[in-house]
């Protein structure tokens, strides 16, 4: 208990220090100005987007073989966390395309295999929540999980004979990058993975607890108490 | 049983009720003419831009039509218990999933191969030099449908808003295939700059085949009693 309020202490701290940093402390980027600022939260956001969905996969698969209940809510946990940093990733790439390319959409590899990834994933986690409460809608909804993995290298691909122009960071080794940039870079970036980490835990247990509620409510009508 | 006599008894089961039936064949041809016609009111007769619409009128008839024919895939099955029958039985379900994914790939197949030239009189859009590259193309991309569609279609058993559903988890996931499709139909027909349609033809192999596997790794586990 005292660990996950240090936890989230520190990661209050980091993403105060890391709005601090990358809005004071970096520079303004030369060529775009200060609209480079989305970057800060742009990217860590996807990392933590697709942690999300890394970990419904995992889940999904280990789901299908173990059939255990609890791989299910690691995996829908993942997927809600996925989409909630997806959307801030949707969001806010538009924004700063806006300026940066002149459009607000293009139809890029990245950004379409982003666009369809949340798309899959927000049809996962529709299926969980209102599909009913079976083992097979489970089962069916983890195995979409599955499949939609390999689909995203395919979008990726079939998209980037379209010409990719998103701006590519890993490319130039980071030189793109001062060091000051750097800095309030890697902190958002600690700052926002810590954030989805303690989420996922939060949601994680959320629903490892809703379904022993429901578990132990079905028992008590089998009994003939009434809750 | 062995895989080829169980692919092959449903296969012929789930054929001899369809065309003594004719119900699926018959409502997806004529929703697909309907399409058909909908989609030419839409434009004007002028013949740049008709082929410039073509590849996307084209594809979104076999989207439409695929995820149509998808969704019926267990319709017969879904009263009386059949499915549950038919998954409790000890034939390999592999081999079930590879009959089902046959006849859809066949009703697809099927309505496309009518409704193209149809298509392509009302669009005044000549297609007599390119016959064979665009049936291989729609051949594949209908087979990319029946591979994807065919095990999420189990859903329709078990969920509930599955006739929403479906068309919800199927569009994404075949995105690759339209994507493909659209752009190497377009090459074909040379109305984009790049002329070779063989990429297209690799990717949509390449899609096919993993959805292959992957139907086959993961049907037996996601299906329940």
């Amino acid at each position: 208990m005292n660990l996950r309020l240090a936890l989230i202490a520190l990661c209050t701290i980091g993403v105060i220090a890391g709005h601090w940093l990358a809005f004071d402390f970096a520079p303004i980027e030369a060529r775009m100005g200060v609209i480079q600022k989305i970057f800060y939260f742009h990217v860590p956001s996807a990392m933590a987007c697709y942690a999300g969905f890394i970990a419904c996969c995992v889940g999904s698969l280990a789901y299908l073989w173990s059939r255990k209940g609890r791989w299910d809510a690691l995996a829908l946990a993942g997927a809600e966390l996925g989409l909630i940093f997806g959307l801030i990733v949707l969001v806010t790439g538009p924004l700063w395309a806006r300026p940066a390319w002149g459009v607000w959409w293009k139809w890029e590899p990245r950004l379409t295999s982003m666009a369809l990834l949340v798309l899959m994933f927000a049809a996962y986690w529709v299926l969980h929540t209102f599909g009913g409460a079976g083992e097979g809608v489970r089962r069916f909804a983890a195995a979409l999980a599955v499949f939609a993995t390999p689909n995203i290298y395919f979008v990726h691909v079939a998209v980037e004979k379209w010409k990719g122009m998103h701006p590519e960071l890993e490319d130039k080794a980071g030189s793109g990058l001062s060091p000051d940039m750097r800095i309030a870079f890697f902190v958002s970036m600690a700052a926002l993975m810590l954030l989805f980490a303690l989420l996922f835990e939060q949601r994680y247990r959320m629903h490892l607890h809703a379904r022993l509620v429901g578990a132990l409510r079905r028992r008590i009508h089998r009994l003939g108490g009434d809750v | 049983m062995s895989f080829a006599e169980t692919l092959a008894l449903v296969w012929r089961k789930d054929m001899r009720i369809e065309l003594r039936s004719k119900d699926t064949l018959v409502t997806l041809v004529l929703f697909a003419l309907v399409m058909t016609m909908v989609f030419t009111f839409g434009f004007a007769n002028d013949p740049q831009t008709n082929l410039r619409v073509f590849p996307s009128v084209l594809w979104a008839n076999v989207l439409f039509c695929g995820t149509l024919g998808v969704g019926r895939t267990f319709a017969r099955e879904a009263r009386d218990g059949a499915f549950t029958a038919l998954i409790l039985s000890p034939a390999h379900r592999g081999a079930i999933l590879a009959a089902k994914a046959l006849v859809n790939l066949f009703l697809t197949a099927f309505v496309t191969a009518l409704t193209t030239p149809i298509l392509a009189v009302m669009l005044r859009v000549d297609l007599s030099d390119v016959v064979g590259l665009i049936s291989a193309q729609l051949f594949l991309g209908a087979a990319g449908f029946a591979l994807v569609g065919t095990p999420l279609a189990v859903m329709a058993v078990n969920a509930r808003f599955a006739e929403v559903l479906l068309p919800m988890v199927v569009f994404p996931l075949v995105a690759p295939v339209l994507i493909a499709g659209v752009t190497g139909t377009a090459s074909i027909l040379g109305t984009i700059p790049e002329q070779d349609p063989r990429p297209w033809f690799q990717l949509m192999i390449g899609f096919d085949l993993v959805y292959l596997v992957g139907g086959q790794f993961l049907f037996d586990r996601m299906v329940t009693e």
